[in-house]
C-alpha cells in the first residue's frame, strides 16, 4: 500500500492511546467531561480536513452534514423507537446523502462560490428544521430525551475516545496512500490533475462521501451522548468556526493536526474559563487563532515538523 | 489499419471568431508532426479540442477508431493521448517526484488506495527528461522555466501514452535543455511512439518532425514533407506578413 | 397589497444600504469580507454607546459610528487583507475568526443580553392601513440617497473611475498608473463607513445583540452573489427582489420561511449562473 510508516509512527500512535486510555484514573470527572468534547470535536474537524482541508473546498456549512446525522438518529429513535444500531447507520446513510447534495455544487463552482453555497446549505437547513414537521424534529426548541449510550463520565470518554481514535487512524493511514496525494493535487489545480489522466469528480465525490461518513458518524453520537439536540446551537456560525480553527490551528490536511488542535482549543476555552466565565473567553480563543493563522496558516503541525528538521538537521552535522 | 488520430472537418466557434476552421488530418503510427502556424493561428485550439478541454462546434476527431468526442478528458487519456502545456501547470506544493506520481495514478480510488506508488518509475520518468538527483525533491517554486516544462513532459509521460501533443516544449529553454528534451523525443520516436508537435523554434523542430501541417487563421494552408510545407509560399507569407 | 409594497420598499432601502459596502469590497479587491457583519454590529453598539449611554444627538452618534468604522476598515485591510492578499480563501477565513472575535468583544464591553436602540428619528406616519416609524422611512431615504451619491461618485469622479478600473481588470489598471494599494484602502474606508451607516439603521429596525451580525452578512453575501461583482444597479435590483421575497413570504406564507427563500436563491443562483444576473465576469 505504500504508506510510509516507520517504527516510531506505530510508537507514537501506541503511546497516544495508551497515555488516552489511561487518562479516566488520574484526572478529575470535569476533565474527562472536557475531553469527551475535545474528541467529538476532533471527528469533526478531521471530518472538515478531509474534504475541505485536502480538496481546498472549503465548507463554511459543515454543520449541515453534521446535523443530518444528528437529526436522523433523534427522530429515529425517539419518535418512532428505533434501536440506536439501526437508526446511527440509518443516520450516516442520511448523512452521506446530504453530502451528495453538497457535492452538487461543486461540480461548477469552486473557491469563495463554494464556501458560500456551503454556509447557504447551513442556514437552509437550519430554517427548515424548525418549519417543517416540527411534530418530528421539535421545531425550534429541539429534542431531548433522547436515549444516551452510556452512564457516566469515564464510559462516556472511553465510548467517544475510541470512536475519534478509530476515525483518526483510519483517515491518518488513507490520507497518506496515493489518494491523499490526488486529493491534494485537486486544491493545487484541478485542470492538471484531470490532464493527468484522474478524474476530479470521481476524487471529489470520494472527499465529500469520506467527509460526510465521518460527520454523520460524529453527529450520530454527538447527539446520543448530549441527549438532546437544539438549531441554534448546532447550525451555528459559531461553531463552524469552533471545528475550522481546530483543523487550522492544529493544521489543515494533516489529519493529526485537527485531532489536537481540537484537543488544544478545547482545553485552551476550559482554562481561560475561571478568568472569562462567559462567551467572552471567544476573544482570547479567536485572538490566539488569528494571530496563529496569519504568521502559520499551516498550523502548530508544520511548526512542530519544521522544528523536528531543524533539530534532525543539526544533529546530522555534528 | 485504423490510423492513431483522424481529425476530420473540425469547427470550433467562439461567438463570432472560428478559432478552427474545417481542419482535417490524419497522423500515423509511430510517425511525427509538426504543427506550425503563427500566433492565434489555432495550434493550441486544436490540442484542447483533441484533448476535450474544448468541445468542438461540428467535426469528429477519433483516437484509434473510437470518436472520442463525447469522452472526457481523463478517458481519452486513458486511451492513449496525452499533452503538455504551453504556460506549465504544475502541482506547487509537490516535489518532482510527486508530481510525476499524480501522472502515473490509475483512474481508480481502490486502485489509488491499495496500491503502492511506483517510485522506481517516479525517479525514471524523471531522470528521462533530464533532472538530476537533488531535483526530485524540489518544488516548483525552486525550479526554472525549463525545469518547469520538463516537469510538464515527465508527468505528460507518465500517462503512458501512444500519441503525445507538445505544446511549445522549447520555449525558454536553453540550447543545452533543449538538445535533451530533443534526444529524448528521439527516443521515443524509435519506440514508435506518435507525436504531434506545436513550435515556434523550426529550427529545432525539423529533426524531429517528419511531416508537417501548416495553419493559418484556423485553416490548413499547408501539408506535407516538413521541408515542402517550409518552403511553401502561402507558408512563408503567413509567418513573414508579406 | 399596498401594505406589501410599502413595507416590501422599505426593507429593500435597507438591505441595499447593507449590501453595498460588500460589494464594493468584492467588486474592486475581489475578497469577501466575512467580517462585514460584524462592523454593522459594532457600528450599531458605537453609536448607542455615544447617543443612548452618553447623550449625544443621533446625527454625532451616527457620523461617529461612520467614521469609527471607516477606521475598522482601513485597519482591517492593512493589517489582514493586504498581508494575505494573495490567498482568497484565507481572508475569508481570518475574516470569520475576526467576526467571532468582534462578537466576542462586544459582549465582554456590552454584555450578552440583546438592547433596544431607540428610533434614531421617533414618530409614525400612516399610509393606508399601513404603519410606517420615520425611523424606517429616514433608513429608506437615506439608503436611496447614499446609493445615488456612491454612482455618481464611481462614474463621475476620478478615484471612482480608478476602483471600476480596478475591478475591472486589477493589472491593467496598474499599468495604466493606477496606485492599486491606494485604492483598496479608500474602498475599504468607505465600505467601513457606509457598512457602519447601515449598522446603525439594521440595529434600530430590529436590535441590538452580540449575535445580530449573521443576518446582514447573509442578507449582504446573498444580494452580492445574486447581483453579481461590480454592479451598483444589480445590487440595488437584487435588494428589491429579495426584500420583496421576504416580505410577501412572511405575509403570504409563513413568517418562519422568511429566509428560506432567499437561500435557496442564492444556491440557485451559484449553480447555474455563477457570475450572477448582472455580473460581469467570475472570480
Amino acid at each position: 500500500m505504500g504508506l510510509g510508516l516507520r517504527w516510531y509512527h506505530f510508537a507514537l500512535w501506541a503511546g497516544f492511546i495508551l497515555v488516552m486510555a489511561l487518562m479516566p484514573e488520574f484526572v478529575s470527572k470535569g476533565t474527562l467531561r472536557t475531553m469527551i468534547f475535545a474528541n467529538f470535536l476532533a471527528i469533526f474537524a478531521i471530518s472538515w480536513d478531509v474534504l475541505s482541508g485536502r480538496t481546498g473546498y472549503i465548507s463554511f456549512g459543515h454543520p449541515f452534514l453534521i446535523g443530518i446525522g444528528a437529526y436522523t438518529t433523534a427522530i429515529l429513535t425517539k419518535r418512532f423507537d428505533v434501536p440506536v444500531e439501526y437508526a446511527i447507520p440509518a443516520a450516516i446513510a442520511m448523512t452521506m446523502v446530504g453530502g451528495t447534495i453538497m457535492f452538487l455544487p461543486a461540480l461548477r463552482i469552486k473557491g469563495s462560490y463554494f464556501a458560500l453555497v456551503s454556509l447557504a446549505f447551513m442556514e437552509l437547513i437550519y430554517q427548515l428544521v424548525q418549519v417543517i414537521r416540527p411534530d418530528l424534529t421539535g421545531g425550534t426548541r429541539g429534542m431531548s430525551g433522547i436515549v444516551t449510550l452510556t452512564r457516566g463520565a469515564a464510559n462516556g470518554y472511553y465510548l467517544s475516545f475510541s470512536l475519534m481514535i478509530i476515525v483518526a487512524l483510519s483517515m491518518w493511514l488513507l490520507m497518506r496512500t496515493r489518494l491523499g496525494t490526488a486529493l491534494s493535487a485537486i486544491a493545487m489545480n484541478e485542470e492538471s490533475v484531470k490532464g493527468s489522466g484522474l478524474s476530479p469528480t470521481k476524487l471529489k465525490l470520494f472527499a465529500f462521501m469520506t467527509s460526510a461518513f465521518v460527520a454523520g458518524l460524529g453527529g450520530a453520537f454527538y447527539v446520543h451522548y448530549l441527549g438532546s439536540i437544539a438549531p441554534r446551537a448546532l447550525f451555528d456560525i459559531n461553531f463552524v468556526f469552533t471545528i475550522i480553527v481546530a483543523t487550522l490551528i492544529g493544521g489543515a490536511s494533516t489529519i493529526v493536526g485537527p485531532m489536537f488542535g481540537a484537543f488544544f482549543l478545547t482545553f485552551l476555552l476550559e482554562y481561560l474559563r475561571p478568568f472569562l466565565p462567559g462567551a467572552e473567553r471567544y476573544l482570547i480563543y479567536g485572538a490566539i487563532a488569528l494571530l496563529l493563522y496569519m504568521y502559520q496558516p499551516k498550523g502548530l503541525y508544520h511548526i512542530f515538523m519544521s522544528q523536528l528538521d531543524r533539530f534532525k538537521k543539526s544533529g546530522d552535522d555534528d | 489499419m485504423t490510423k492513431p488520430l483522424s481529425i476530420k472537418n473540425l469547427v470550433k466557434n467562439f461567438g463570432g471568431l472560428t478559432a478552427t476552421d474545417d481542419i482535417s488530418f490524419d497522423l500515423n503510427e509511430g510517425q511525427s508532426t509538426g504543427l506550425i502556424g503563427p500566433n492565434g493561428a489555432g495550434k493550441t485550439t486544436i490540442f484542447s479540442q483533441i484533448m476535450g478541454e474544448y468541445r468542438q462546434t461540428s467535426g469528429t476527431i477519433e483516437l484509434y477508431g473510437t470518436e472520442i468526442s463525447k469522452l472526457s478528458t481523463p478517458a481519452r487519456i486513458r486511451l492513449g493521448v496525452s499533452r503538455t502545456y504551453q504556460v506549465p501547470r504544475p502541482f506547487a506544493e509537490f516535489t518532482v517526484l510527486e508530481n510525476v506520481r499524480v501522472g502515473l495514478m490509475p483512474d481508480s480510488i481502490w486502485k489509488m488506495i491499495t496500491e503502492s506508488p511506483n517510485v522506481d518509475r517516479e525517479i525514471e520518468l524523471a531522470l528521462s527528461v533530464g533532472f538530476s538527483e537533488s531535483d526530485l525533491r524540489r518544488t516548483p517554486d525552486e525550479l526554472s522555466m525549463g525545469d518547469l516544462r520538463k516537469l510538464e513532459m515527465a508527468r505528460t509521460m507518465a500517462t503512458n501514452p501512444r500519441i503525445m501533443l507538445l505544446d511549445e516544449v522549447f520555449a525558454g529553454l536553453t540550447v543545452g535543455e533543449i538538445d535533451q528534451i530533443a534526444k529524448l523525443i528521439q527516443k521515443m520516436r524509435s519506440e514508435n511512439m506518435t507525436f504531434l508537435i506545436v513550435s515556434h523554434d523550426l529550427k529545432a523542430l525539423e529533426p524531429l518532425v517528419d511531416d508537417a501541417i501548416a495553419i493559418n487563421y484556423g485553416k490548413v494552408i499547408a501539408q506535407g514533407s516538413f521541408a515542402s510545407v517550409i518552403s511553401d509560399k502561402a507558408v512563408r507569407t503567413s509567418y513573414l506578413g508579406t | 397589497m399596498l401594505e406589501i409594497i410599502i413595507q416590501g420598499v422599505l426593507l429593500s432601502g435597507l438591505y441595499a444600504l447593507i449590501a453595498v459596502g460588500f460589494t464594493l469590497i468584492f467588486s474592486v479587491g475581489r475578497v469577501l469580507n466575512l467580517a462585514y457583519g460584524a462592523y454593522i454590529m459594532v457600528a450599531g453598539y458605537i453609536y448607542f454607546y455615544f447617543s443612548q449611554l452618553l447623550g449625544l444627538p443621533p446625527i454625532a452618534g451616527l457620523l461617529l459610528a461612520g467614521i469609527l468604522g471607516a477606521c475598522m476598515g482601513l485597519l482591517k485591510y492593512n493589517l489582514i487583507v493586504k498581508p494575505l492578499k494573495a490567498d482568497h480563501i484565507a481572508v475569508e477565513i481570518s475574516t470569520l475568526i475576526l467576526a467571532v472575535v468582534l462578537q466576542s468583544a462586544v459582549i465582554l464591553c456590552f454584555g450578552n443580553s440583546a438592547k433596544i436602540l431607540l428610533p434614531i428619528i421617533p414618530g409614525v406616519i400612516h399610509i393606508g392601513n399601513a404603519t410606517v416609524t420615520y425611523n424606517v422611512l429616514v433608513a429608506t431615504i437615506a439608503s436611496w440617497l447614499i446609493l445615488i451619491g456612491l454612482y455618481l461618485f464611481i462614474k463621475r469622479t476620478h478615484v471612482g473611475r480608478a476602483m471600476m478600473a480596478v475591478s475591472m481588470d486589477t493589472k491593467g489598471a496598474s499599468i495604466s498608473g493606477v496606485d492599486i494599494d491606494k485604492i483598496n484602502m479608500i474602498t475599504w474606508g468607505i465600505s467601513g463607513f457606509l457598512g457602519a451607516i447601515a449598522g446603525v439603521f439594521f440595529a434600530s429596525y430590529t436590535q441590538l445583540s452580540p449575535t445580530m451580525w449573521v443576518a446582514p452578512l447573509i442578507i449582504a453575501i446573498a444580494i452580492v452573489i445574486v447581483g453579481g461583482i461590480g454592479s451598483i444597479i444589480g445590487t440595488l435590483v437584487v435588494a428589491h427582489i429579495i426584500g420583496f421575497m421576504e416580505i410577501i413570504s412572511v405575509a403570504l406564507i409563513s413568517p418562519q420561511l422568511r429566509g428560506v427563500f432567499t437561500m435557496l436563491l442564492i444556491i440557485l443562483v451559484l449553480v447555474i449562473r455563477p457570475k450572477g444576473l448582472f455580473g460581469r465576469e467570475e472570480l
